[in-house]
């Protein structure tokens, strides 16, 4: 689903529970114009910044990454994480592309328990 | 097993359910006054940061390494509160330098029924210190070792130790799944830099200033553990002075002491939850020097608490169960 439409479609979803899911009161804990909003949830314009999106997710309760992604994004610190050791990540990351969940969680680092 | 997320400790038991997963982490906090007054729950000031011992292991101080787990920076004298975050009913031991929180007995891996010593997630949120008497808890407070004022020194006359100490267990499938049916769970809202750099110095916990808190009685009752899966950590206490050398970061900021939180008009905090009674205190942990008393004792001027630490009413938040939410680190 398109970012815009999916971010309409949660918060109709919350607002149905909730009236201060409102188009106008999610923009104003967010940050910004109802009328842009409206824009952004009907496709009109293209996702905001990851700054907005982020502040949308909290509101929203939806994962950040995810929906970074939706718009088509790569947030910056991870950027930022794969810019410090490229080829490392870029090979983990190739690595990875076809694993399943499962494998891909295997990769999590675990906190190692030593003699005490 | 247990995973380092965004300087949380973060648990997960996918071998007995997969909703066998809570977090927890150390929270930054003003050091209440150790003056014998009762005081309310001071704010979370946002995480301590944690980092893998293990990525720092030809720093930090010797031993850590057969430790192994995670270290965080703390400045002589500086307060922490442990926040517990989850679902999941979990067990969860914690030993300051290897001595018993609860019941101020020497740490052992497995649960102990009588005394109990171990909080419960999710009804315990937090546990902020040596629970000492019923209702009544005394601040941990960060001191080096070596001076005699951790617990471990006071009870065991070494300072082996330091640090703390963290055993999860979870709760069987098929209670969880029992649970889950009935639908009684309780749903918690809850989100000096060196040239040439010394030895890096390892702390332990103090006793400090007392504090209203209720330590909860296991309300599941012994047999809902799974008691042959735990997951643990040890936690080293590093001395902000040192943090840099070690990890290369700035350490953070020093809290604020309590007056000057407390002339801001800040809040502090109260939760209660009527439904639960709290555990007897430690006779051994309540026998024990706080740090101001101890320094009354060597003849050392108090520590600086600030002036006025008086909460007003106003300032004190009630929380229950929906609305435990501690952390005012957008505060500051």
């Amino acid at each position: 689903m398109a970012f815009g439409g999916y971010i309409r479609e949660v918060r109709e979803l919350r607002r149905r529970g909730d009236r201060s899911f409102s188009l106008r009161q999610v923009a104003g804990r967010v940050g910004i114009e109802p009328a842009y909003l409206s824009k952004i949830e009907r496709g009109q314009t293209p996702p905001p910044s990851e700054r907005t999106i982020r502040r949308l997710a909290s509101e929203l309760d939806e994962d950040a990454d995810v929906l970074l992604a939706m718009a088509g994004k790569v947030s910056q610190d991870l950027q930022e994480i794969v810019m410090l050791r490229p080829k490392l990540f870029a090979d983990l990351l190739r690595q990875l592309r076809e694993a399943p969940d499962h494998a891909v969680l295997r990769v999590a680092r675990e906190i190692r328990d030593g003699d005490w | 097993m247990i995973e380092l997320r965004n300087d949380r400790l973060a648990f997960s038991f996918p071998e007995v359910h997969r909703d066998a997963r809570c977090s927890i982490s150390f929270m930054r906090t003003l050091r209440i006054p150790d003056d014998d007054h009762e005081y309310p729950l001071p704010p979370g000031l946002g995480p301590f940061p944690l980092h893998h011992v293990d990525d720092y292991a030809d720093r930090v101080p010797q031993g850590w390494s057969d430790h192994g787990g995670v270290f965080m920076p703390m400045y002589q004298a500086e307060a922490l509160w442990i926040s517990f975050d989850g679902q999941y009913p979990m067990a969860v031991k914690v030993s300051a330098g290897k001595i018993d929180a609860v019941t101020g007995k020497p740490f052992r891996n497995e649960l102990r029924r009588r005394p109990q010593d171990y909080v419960v997630i999710p009804d315990q949120p937090w546990l902020d210190g040596f629970c000492v008497r019923k209702g009544l808890i005394r601040q941990f407070v960060a001191m080096p070792l070596g001076q005699g004022y951790t617990a471990e020194e006071q009870l065991t006359g070494a300072a082996e130790h330091g640090g703390l100490q963290i055993v999860a267990y979870p709760m069987k499938a098929s209670r969880y799944e029992k649970l889950m049916a009935e639908r009684i769970f309780a749903h918690y809202d809850m989100d000096a830099i060196c040239c040439s750099p010394p030895e890096p110095s390892a702390m332990g916990l103090a006793p400090g200033g007392m504090m209203r808190q209720e330590v909860y009685p296991d309300d599941h009752g012994y047999s809902a553990w799974e008691r042959d899966v735990r997951s643990r950590c040890f936690v080293h206490l590093l001395n902000s002075g040192q943090y840099r050398t070690v990890t290369g970061f700035a350490p953070p900021y020093e809290p604020p002491t309590a007056g000057d939180y407390t002339e801001a008009g800040l809040p502090w905090f109260e939760y209660f939850d009527t439904d639960l009674e709290a555990l007897e205190g430690a006779p051994r942990l309540d026998r024990l020097d706080s740090v101001g008393a101890r320094r009354v004792k060597e003849g050392k001027p108090p520590l600086d608490e600030g002036a006025n630490v008086k909460p007003k009413p106003a300032q004190i938040e009630r929380l229950r169960k929906n609305h435990a939410v501690r952390d005012e680190s957008s505060a500051w």
